[in-house]
């Protein structure tokens, strides 16, 4: 049974973020890390390793050449080789160019379950493991809150509107899991030593049987404006009264905006 | 490329869910400017009854997908048909996990332009123009399908993007898509559990009373619902609540839990990470009650109130049934 987990280095929550003049993300303005969703579909694909019931866990990037530094961190969590898909035309790619190539990869690398985060920290569309699925012909499993591998079943639980569903489908799957599978492990040192000596192989478009053109470009989009959102006036602050005079302070705001 | 506008009608329990109703309102309007129909895409259990329904709300037509409680996944093969044959200008998702798995599904499985979770949408020059915030707000973006790109667009809609209309006196006009089969049938809800009564659905309440680790307790929240129920609105929490079990994960607003976009966000005992924040940032009232002066959430609430939650909270919710007359 093999796991390979899907792994996309963003920038630091806190850092601070530029466009570039034709309006990309400055990926080399910020520090770079793993996408803190991802490190959750690490942890799932590590567990269910130390578990028995995955041999190999890898993981697969795509990405610019830095992003190599995102596979060794997840390889100094655990797990054991990673791969990188990298070329020049998929610098902005866009969900779709994204899925497609790594649903190519995948396609090459054949695990039984292909898993990822349930969204990225910097776009949040969540659109990617579902188009992954659609484009390799493969059941979808996301969201999952835990996930199981029982025979040639992948089992998950899923929060539904008032409680949970279980869902079940046939392997090869794809899965994305939440936050609560369990909260994802430091490396050790040892860990970041032992993942120096791990295979990070290398792949460009033309590895993978893709062409530039295949791919659109790298996008079937493109951003037309990149602009700071709309500066809000400055807090309003109640402080230093008594609850009765802060009670009606509060109400007559909320009064004042028609909120009440 | 055509003009149509379609949604994603989601209907569980026999009755359309707040989202199908707002994408409703949002279809008619973009199809205004378009120049073609809102057109309902319904699924879930009660779609084949109530799609015409959706007539009422700003839906021209309405193609029912499937009635089943299957994963909405499993929808996506007679979605595409209906996409394929129906050549629309966009196709408008919920971003909601069902809406954004049928949304993914469309775009790998036809190949098509994505955007969102945008908060707003227009047309320019015969394209879609979507409006989002990326990298955890801090930068909005304007995007379109590219010179070439294959139609339609796909765009995720944030709740409370569009207000749904007060209902007229139209119907839909009701077609079946045409059964498809794809792998996704292949994944199946084995087992379905309730754990506690439906609430409100939070992406759907314009008042929200969010509870956080300084409310310190289950029963801390009594005082909230009781605060929610004076607004008429619902309770949220942070990840830290629902971690610590004090509310289900149901409640959970933020990058993980529910994105929300209510009129009034009313933050109590919540420091604001930006994990939150992202959950809650298009709130158009912010609120905070919270005794640290110098937490997060008192940089970017409209009213900061710094005080201990539970002098105020009761008071609170007297002072605001005593005001409408309750």
């Amino acid at each position: 049974m093999k796991i390979v987990v899907c792994i996309k280095q963003v920038p630091a929550t806190a850092a601070e973020k530029r466009y570039t003049s034709d309006l990309r993300l400055d990926r080399s303005a910020s520090e770079n890390v793993i996408n803190p969703l991802d490190e959750y579909a690490v942890e799932q694909a590590l567990r269910l390793q130390e578990s028995g019931a995955v041999e190999n866990v890898s993981y697969l990037s795509m990405g610019p050449a830095q992003a190599g530094e995102a596979l060794r961190r997840a390889m100094a969590m655990g797990g054991d080789d990673a791969f990188l898909v990298t070329d020049d035309a998929l610098a902005g790619a866009d969900e779709w160019a994204t899925a497609r190539v790594l649903a190519a990869a995948l396609d090459k690398l054949a695990p039984d379950v292909s898993l990822m985060g349930m969204a990225s920290d910097d776009a949040r569309g969540s659109l990617v493991p579902g188009a992954v699925a659609a484009i390799r012909g493969l059941p979808l499993l996301s969201y999952a809150s835990e996930l199981r591998l029982e025979g040639n079943t992948a089992r998950i639980r899923r929060l539904n509107a008032s409680g949970f569903d279980i869902i079940e489908a046939p392997l090869p799957v794809v899965a994305s899991v939440t936050d609560q599978v369990g909260e994802p492990r430091y490396a050790s040192l040892k860990g970041i030593m032992a993942a120096r000596r791990k295979t990070l192989e290398t792949w460009s478009l033309a590895d993978l049987g893709l062409s530039a053109a295949g791919v659109q470009g790298g996008a079937l989009t493109r951003v037309v404006e990149a602009r700071a959102p709309e500066a809000k006036p400055p807090t309003e602050r109640i402080e230093n009264v008594g609850a009765d005079e802060a009670v009606t302070k509060i109400a007559d705001w909320l009064a004042a905006r028609k909120l009440i | 490329m055509g003009s149509d506008v379609f949604f994603l009608a989601e209907f569980s329990d026999g009755a359309p869910a707040r989202s199908a109703l707002e994408l409703a309102a949002g279809a008619a309007r973009i199809a205004g400017e378009s120049g073609g129909a809102a057109v309902a895409l319904a699924y879930g259990p009660g779609a084949a009854k109530g799609a015409a329904g959706l007539g009422a709300h700003g839906a021209k037509r309405a193609i029912v997908l499937g009635d089943d409680p299957a994963p909405a996944i499993t929808y996506s093969g007679s979605a595409a048909a209906a996409v394929k044959a129906g050549e629309p200008l966009v196709v408008l998702a919920p971003a909601t996990p069902n809406g954004r798995d049928l949304a993914a599904a469309l775009v790998g499985l036809l190949g098509l332009p994505a955007f969102g979770p945008a908060r707003a949408i227009s047309v320019a020059g015969g394209r879609i123009r979507s409006e989002q915030g990326t990298l955890q707000g801090t930068v909005i973006t304007l995007s379109e399908p590219a010179d070439g790109a294959p139609s339609p667009a796909v765009v995720l809609v944030l709740a409370n993007t569009f207000a749904p209309t007060e209902p007229g006196g139209g119907q839909a006009e009701v077609s079946q898509a045409e059964a498809a089969q794809t792998p996704f049938g292949a994944a199946m809800i084995v087992e379905s559990h309730a754990e506690q009564a439906a609430a409100v659905n939070l992406e759907e309440a314009t008042m929200i009373v969010a509870g956080g680790r300084g409310v310190g307790s289950e029963d801390g929240f009594a005082i909230l619902r009781d605060l929610a129920a004076a607004l008429g609105g619902a309770v949220g929490a942070s990840r830290a609540a629902a971690d610590a079990g004090w509310v289900p994960y149901q409640l959970q607003i933020g990058q993980t839990g529910k994105v929300v976009k209510p009129a009034l966000y009313l933050g109590v005992g919540i420091s604001g990470a930006i994990q939150h924040r992202v959950g809650m940032q298009s709130a158009e009232n912010v609120v905070a009650i919270n005794k640290d002066p110098d937490a997060p959430i008192g940089e970017f609430a409209d009213l900061f109130v710094v005080a201990d939650l539970f002098a105020i909270v009761p008071k609170l919710t007297e002072e605001i049934r005593r005001r409408k007359g309750n």
